[in-house]
């Protein structure tokens, strides 16, 4: 079994095909970016795209992304290692605190802007309101997002 | 006492390769059960900064990273005392083997505790180095001055500090005689370069790209994976365990039962569910578990109708019959951490020449802990066990405890290799040491003035630090005879009464509790500033004022902040319509850190809702090391008094705990909060104090006052529902 993740193949050995993407992401493949919290899609901290489209991978056993292409928070930043606007805004305006939370707020925030480009504050509390965070860093993450959006929009 | 020579401690543990360190003798403290209570000094202190070889700063960071960033602001000052830049300090988080033991990171004590011992060190390396380049120099010291990163004389010769170490690993010995170097974070005459400063915090970078900073992200070979059952509580014992069937789940490895443990190990994550799925535990209870038993255990009103509280810790010309124009009770739900991380401990054993050796690594708050416990639980010897922490996905107190530890611990050593446990999130609510319920009974009278003659606060709530389990049972009742400061936290009311008495109560309930964020600071403060807004209403003042007036002349600090949050609220209009409100609410913490929160809500009649649409905080807890992350933890508590207002709802019955994930157990969300405004009060002159937990004292009282003066319903009862505002 194999799948893209990030641009790169990967294979899934057979001893690793029944369990969850998030499970495979972070254990077989060691990308231990997105992360388990409640591992039943209730908030977003395992959030990864499939096809373009934002998707708890705690829920998705691996056997349903077969030959499917998967980008995950260390897929986000060029590869010169300069980082996307949106970790970019994250960076300046000391977004995370304890951090678990916040692979899932910028992959979330990602298919936000994808989107709608240009979100006002009830589309951003809208999309990201699946998004837990227990430090509470929601006023930021707002503040953050509209900052992504107009360098997003200024590069194209 | 044993004296052991810090020096060989060093050697022996390669900390001192080369460069300088600064090392004294230390005293080996006796060691406390459960949590570590050793707080620096300038001896403790001294192994954390050190000059390597190529002339940079190594700290060892003697904080555990949680989010609060404390170590960030440890760095700073050590950057300001050093004369170097933040960035130029390489930051390393010690194992137990790297450094001695240093207090649980927890109640907010870090800058508190550990901000000057901090400075000593970093300062008297700062003065041995000048010591070496006056020698160097052939220079008096006093010619020897301050530069970035080194020194210069008058004539502009330069020494940087790599010039003034070799590979040599050199230590400097305490001369407690010498008396202290010139602290430069603590002279305010001076220009600050770092300290004041809101520096980036340090690793952000890792954060916002998903590197492995967590427990469960430490690489490890060769690892299987494994989990344990929980108890419903911590004192329930095992009344039948089941695990048929659970050797034919594919990718099974082991079944690990011993007394009151069992737990399995298996090849992949979805292998353990399966596994554990098949495990069928019945439990003996010592009480029951239900929402009755516990209303019933804090009933302040019934205790109090038997006479004095346990604990009277205020007792002043007390009338108790007084005319109380004040008569009310609140009650306090129980609430969970409900950190976002659900944990994960990772222990491996190694044979070696000098026998088995034990590796754990895990996201703790008390790092010295774990390795006692698992010392204590393999019966190695502590020397060794060694513990590698991790960053923690959010602590809020509920992460000092040797229990995920243990079941890595357990199963590891059942199968000789490497084990990784990560809790599901229903094993994260089941053995959450939850913040207890409490009920208070808080009366006021006033004389025909209107001032404050007579206060009476009393209440009931489950035990904090002093929790059940947290001793061992023959040493619980010794140390509760100590008090437990956790329950007492908050109790002392700033405003000024001729007549007063405080006094309370606490007690086993039937779950399992601990430290939470504030510990019993919250509730109590939410009952005394409900009751003051309440009479501020009911005789028709100003509430801000009114509790300015009322204040004794202690509390500038505090009426400070009030003043300073009015006008920051006053900055916005309040909505016009029925059933919007604006409520204020003050409170102190450890009487070090002060704070006032202006609440803006809505209870919308259309949608059913209470709505919060702005909070404002002004906070002084002195010198503001780091303006930014002070305002980034204020953020963080006002989120979490919007979740102990409104949102937040332990469920217990038929003996368990019913709260098991975020969609029966909901914490705030984006959509719950407002925008908001924070104003950092510094206090140059005035030592730091810790600001992880302070505005939460308030937020809950300021949210539940915004209500009555929207739509006229006094909370008596967190969480409040809008069906509690339409009760009439
Ligand atoms: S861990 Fe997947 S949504 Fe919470
Ligand atoms: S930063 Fe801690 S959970 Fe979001």
């Amino acid at each position: 079994m194999k799948l893209t993740v990030n641009g790169e193949p990967r294979q899934v050995a057979e001893d690793w095909q029944d369990e969850t993407l998030l499970t495979v992401l972070r254990e077989h493949f060691g990308l231990t970016g997105s992360r388990f919290s409640c591992g039943i899609g209730q908030c977003g901290a395992c959030l990864v795209h499939i096809e373009g489209a934002p998707v708890s991978s705690c829920l998705v056993p691996i056997k349903d992304v077969a030959d499917k292409s998967v980008l995950t928070i260390e897929g986000l930043a060029a590869e010169d290692g300069s980082l996307h606007p949106l970790q970019q805004a994250w960076l300046d305006a000391n977004v995370p605190q304890c951090g678990y939370c916040q692979s899932g707020q910028i992959m979330q925030a990602l298919a936000l802007l994808q989107r709608n480009p240009d979100p006002d504050d009830t589309d951003i509390d809208t999309a990201m309101s699946g998004n837990l965070c227990r430090c509470g860093t929601y006023d930021r993450i707002r503040a953050s997002i509209k900052t992504a959006a107009v360098v997003m929009k200024e590069i194209g | 006492m044993a004296i052991l020579s810090r020096r060989s401690f060093l050697t022996a543990t390669g900390v001192v390769a080369g460069g300088l360190t600064a090392v004294y003798l230390f005293r080996q403290r006796a060691a406390a059960v459960s949590p570590t209570f050793i707080f620096p000094d300038n001896e403790t202190s001294a192994t954390w900064v050190q000059i390597r070889p190529d002339g940079s700063c190594r700290m060892y960071f003697p904080r555990m990273d949680m989010g609060q960033n404390a170590n960030t602001g440890l760095a700073q000052i050590v950057a300001e005392e050093l004369n170097l830049a933040v960035s130029e300090i390489d930051g390393v988080m010690p194992s137990t083997s790297d450094v001695p033991p240093f207090a649980v990171t927890a109640g907010s004590m870090s800058l508190t505790a550990f901000s000057r011992p901090v400075a000593v060190a970093a300062a008297n390396l700062r003065e041995s180095l000048r010591q070496r380049a006056a020698d160097k120099l052939g220079k008096p010291m006093d010619t020897i001055l301050d530069d970035v990163g080194g020194f210069r004389t008058a004539e502009n010769q330069v020494l940087s500090y790599r010039e003034l170490v070799d590979g040599n690993g050199a230590v400097i010995d305490f001369d407690e005689d010498k008396g202290l170097p010139v602290l430069y974070t603590f002279d305010s005459s001076r220009l600050k370069r770092q300290v004041g400063k809101s520096a980036q915090p340090l690793g952000m970078q890792a954060l916002v790209t998903g590197a492995p900073v967590f427990a469960g992200d430490v690489p490890m070979d060769d690892v299987l994976y494994g989990r344990a059952v929980l108890p419903p509580v911590r004192n329930a014992r095992m009344a039948t365990v089941s695990t048929a069937g659970v050797q034919q789940v594919k990718g099974f490895v082991a079944l690990v039962e011993q007394s009151e443990f069992v737990g399995v190990v298996c090849k992949t994550p979805s292998a353990v569910d399966a596994a554990m799925a098949k495990i069928q535990v019945t439990w003996d209870l010592q009480q029951p578990i239900n929402q009755q038993e516990i209303d019933r255990m804090v009933d302040v009103d019934a205790a109090m109708a038997e006479g004095d509280l346990e604990h009277v810790l205020v007792d002043e010309a007390h009338r108790p019959d007084a005319n109380w124009g004040i008569d009310l009770r609140f009650d306090v739900q129980v609430q969970s951490h409900a950190a976002q991380e659900a944990r994960v401990a990772i222990a491996r054993f190694n044979d070696t020449d000098d026998g088995p050796k034990l590796e754990i690594w895990t996201g703790t708050q008390d790092p010295f802990a774990i390795k006692r416990f698992a010392s204590m639980d393999t019966g190695m010897s502590e020397d060794d066990v060694v513990v590698y922490p991790q960053r923690l996905g959010g602590g809020f107190g509920g992460r000092e405890h040797y229990e995920v530890e243990r079941d890595a611990v357990r199963l590891a050593r059942a199968v000789n290799r490497p084990v990784k446990v990560q809790w599901t999130r229903p094993d994260e609510f089941m053995a959450s040491r939850s913040r207890p319920a409490s009920s208070h009974r808080v009366r006021i009278s006033v004389d025909e003035a209107g001032n404050l003659q007579d206060w009476w606060h009393g209440y009931v709530t489950g035990h904090v630090v002093m929790s059940r389990e947290r001793l061992p049972n023959w040493l619980l009742p010794i140390a509760r005879l100590g008090g437990d400061f956790g329950v007492t936290k908050g109790a002392l009311s700033p405003y000024e009464a001729a007549h007063q008495r405080i006094e309370c109560k606490d007690v086993d309930l039937p779950i399992d509790l601990g430290v939470w964020r504030s510990l019993n600071c919250g509730p109590a403060v939410f009952a005394r500033e409900s009751a003051m807004d309440e009479l501020a209403v009911g005789l028709g003042v100003d509430p801000v004022d009114f509790k300015i007036s009322q204040m004794s002349d202690d509390w500038p600090r505090l009426s400070n902040c009030l003043r300073q949050v009015r006008k920051l609220s006053e900055k916005r209009a309040l909505p016009v319509g029925a059933g919007y409100g604006r409520g204020y609410a003050c409170g102190t913490y450890d009487g070090r850190c002060y704070v006032a929160i202006s609440a803006d809500v809505h209870v919308d009649v259309a949608t059913q809702q209470i709505k919060v649409l702005h909070l404002c905080c002004a906070q002084d807890v002195g010198m503001a090391v780091n303006p930014d992350q002070l305002r980034a933890q204020m953020e963080s508590n006002l989120s979490w008094s919007i979740g102990m207002a409104l949102v937040e709802r332990f469920e217990v019955a038929d003996n368990t705990i019913q709260s098991s994930n975020f969609d029966n157990y909901a914490i705030p969300r984006m959509s719950d909060m407002p925008s908001v405004d924070t104003l950092v009060i510094d206090q140059p002159d005035i030592p730091p104090a810790g600001a992880g937990e302070v505005p939460l004292i308030a937020g809950p009282a300021a949210i539940a006052n915004a209500i009555r003066n929207a739509c006229g319903y006094r909370a008596l009862r967190l969480p409040i529902s809008f069906a509690d505002t339409q009760r009439a």
